[in-house]
C-alpha cells in the first residue's frame, strides 16, 4: 500500500526543492508525494506523482481543463466551491480529488455531495496546513468543518486523502504526527492510514469490464 | 523541607524531539515559551496547567521536554504545531517517549557534521551561504542583511544547476 502526501509545493512556489521534499518525505514515512505541474520521477525511493490543480469557479471551465489535460495522466485536484459547483464537479469525469473543503461554506459539501463522491470514487482532501498553521477562531472553524466531514465520511465512506500542503520541508509532518493531528477532528487511525493510501488506488483505477468473447 | 513520598509525587514522562533545521541558535527559554503557547493554543489554560510542560535540555538538533504522565498525545500534537522560534522557522518531530531521562539520553540524535565556516556559492544567479549535512542535504541562506531567502535543496540539485 502506498503512503502519499497529496499536495506539496516545491521550489519556486515554496522554498524547498522537489528532491529535498522527497528526502524529507522518505524520512517521515512516505513513499510517494503529489506535486503540481511535475513529471513522473523517483527520488530517494519516493515516487513523484504529477498533479493538475484547478481553481476555477465555473464547472464548464473545469470540464474543459480536465479534457485538455487527459493525456498527461496526472492527478486532477479541484478546489471546492459552493454547493452547486461541488455537485457539478462530482458529476464530471476525470476528476480525482476535491480539495479545500475547509475554505467553503458550512453546507457546501452535504450528504448529497458525500453520496455522489462515494458513488463516483472521487476523494475529498483533508488539508492539514490550516490545522497546523492557524490558531484561535480560524483553527476552530477548520476543525469544526473537518469534524462535519468525518461525520459524513462515517456514513457514506467516500474516499479521503491527506495532504500537508507543504511549502517547505519544515511543513512536512510524519505519518504518526498526521494520525495524532487527525484525532483533533475525531478521525480514526485506520481511516487515516486508508486515506494516505487513497492516491495509489486513484491512480490505478480499473476501467469498465469488457467482454472479449 | 521533607520531600514528598514517591506515591504522592506527580508522575512524569519525557519526550525527545528533533529540531529542523539543525543549525539554528536555540534559546531554551524562548523554546519553552513557544511550546507552552502551542499547548495553550490547542488545549487551553486548564489542560496546559495539568500538562505542566518543562524544557529539560536542548542540544544542537534536539530538545527534551517533561510533562505529566497521561498527556502523551496532547504533547506530541502540540509539538507538531510549533512553527517558529522568534523569526526562525523550525519544525519539531517527537521521536521517543520515556519514563526516565536516562533512557532518552541513550537515544540522542547524532550531531550533524557541518563545516564551521560554511562556504559561499552561487545558485540561480544569487549568492548563498551553504550549509551541508547528512550527506545530501544543503541549506542555502542568501547573503545579505534584510529578508534573506532560505532554500532547502540537495547536493544533486546543486550539481544539476
Amino acid at each position: 500500500m502506498t503512503v502519499t502526501d497529496t499536495c506539496l509545493h516545491p521550489y519556486p512556489e515554496g522554498n524547498s526543492s522537489t528532491r529535498r521534499m522527497a528526502l524529507g518525505a522518505a524520512a517521515l514515512g512516505f513513499d510517494s508525494i503529489v506535486v503540481p505541474d511535475a513529471q513522473y520521477r523517483e527520488y530517494y525511493g519516493v515516487r513523484i506523482i504529477p498533479a493538475i490543480l484547478i481553481a476555477e469557479p465555473n464547472p464548464r471551465v473545469v470540464s474543459g481543463l480536465v479534457r485538455t489535460n487527459r493525456e498527461e495522466r496526472a492527478l486532477v485536484l479541484v478546489n471546492a466551491g459552493e454547493n452547486g459547483f461541488n455537485r457539478a464537479i462530482l458529476n464530471l469525469k476525470g476528476i480525482h480529488i476535491l480539495r479545500h473543503i475547509h475554505k467553503t461554506r458550512k453546507n457546501s459539501f452535504d450528504h448529497v455531495s458525500a453520496r455522489l463522491a462515494a458513488e463516483r470514487g472521487i476523494a475529498v482532501d483533508i488539508d492539514l496546513y490550516p490545522v497546523i498553521h492557524s490558531t484561535g477562531l480560524s483553527r476552530q472553524r477548520v476543525l469544526r468543518r473537518y469534524h462535519d466531514l468525518i461525520t459524513l465520511f462515517e456514513r457514506y465512506r467516500f474516499p479521503l486523502t491527506m495532504s500537508s500542503n507543504a511549502y517547505s520541508i519544515l511543513d512536512l509532518r510524519s505519518v504518526e504526527e498526521i494520525c495524532l493531528l487527525s484525532e483533533l477532528f475525531n478521525m480514526e487511525e485506520e481511516d487515516v492510514h486508508a486515506a494516505l493510501g487513497t492516491v495509489g488506488s486513484l491512480m490505478n483505477t480499473e476501467g469498465p469490464v469488457t467482454v472479449i468473447s | 523541607m521533607k520531600a514528598l513520598p514517591p506515591t504522592l509525587r506527580r508522575k512524569k514522562r519525557y519526550i525527545l524531539a528533533t529540531i529542523d533545521p539543525p543549525w539554528i541558535d536555540l534559546d531554551p527559554r524562548e523554546l519553552y515559551y513557544v511550546l507552552v503557547e502551542a499547548v495553550t493554543s490547542l488545549y487551553g489554560d486548564i489542560s496546559a496547567a495539568a500538562i505542566n510542560l518543562v524544557v529539560i535540555s536542548t542540544g544542537a538538533n534536539y530538545v527534551i521536554v517533561r510533562y505529566t504522565r497521561g498527556y502523551d498525545v496532547a504533547v506530541r500534537v502540540a509539538l507538531s504545531t510549533v512553527l517558529a522560534l522568534g523569526e526562525q522557522r523550525i519544525a519539531l518531530h517527537a521521536k521517543v517517549t520515556s519514563g526516565t531521562l536516562h533512557a532518552l539520553r541513550q537515544k540522542l540524535p547524532s550531531k550533524p557534521d557541518m563545516e564551521p565556516d560554511p562556504p559561499m556559492m552561487e545558485f540561480k544567479g544569487r549568492t548563498y551561504c551553504a550549509r551541508r549535512y547528512h550527506g545530501q542535504k544543503v541549506d542555502l541562506l542568501e547573503k545579505g542583511i534584510k529578508s534573506q531567502e532560505l532554500l532547502y535543496i540537495t547536493q544533486d540539485d546543486l550539481e544539476e544547476s
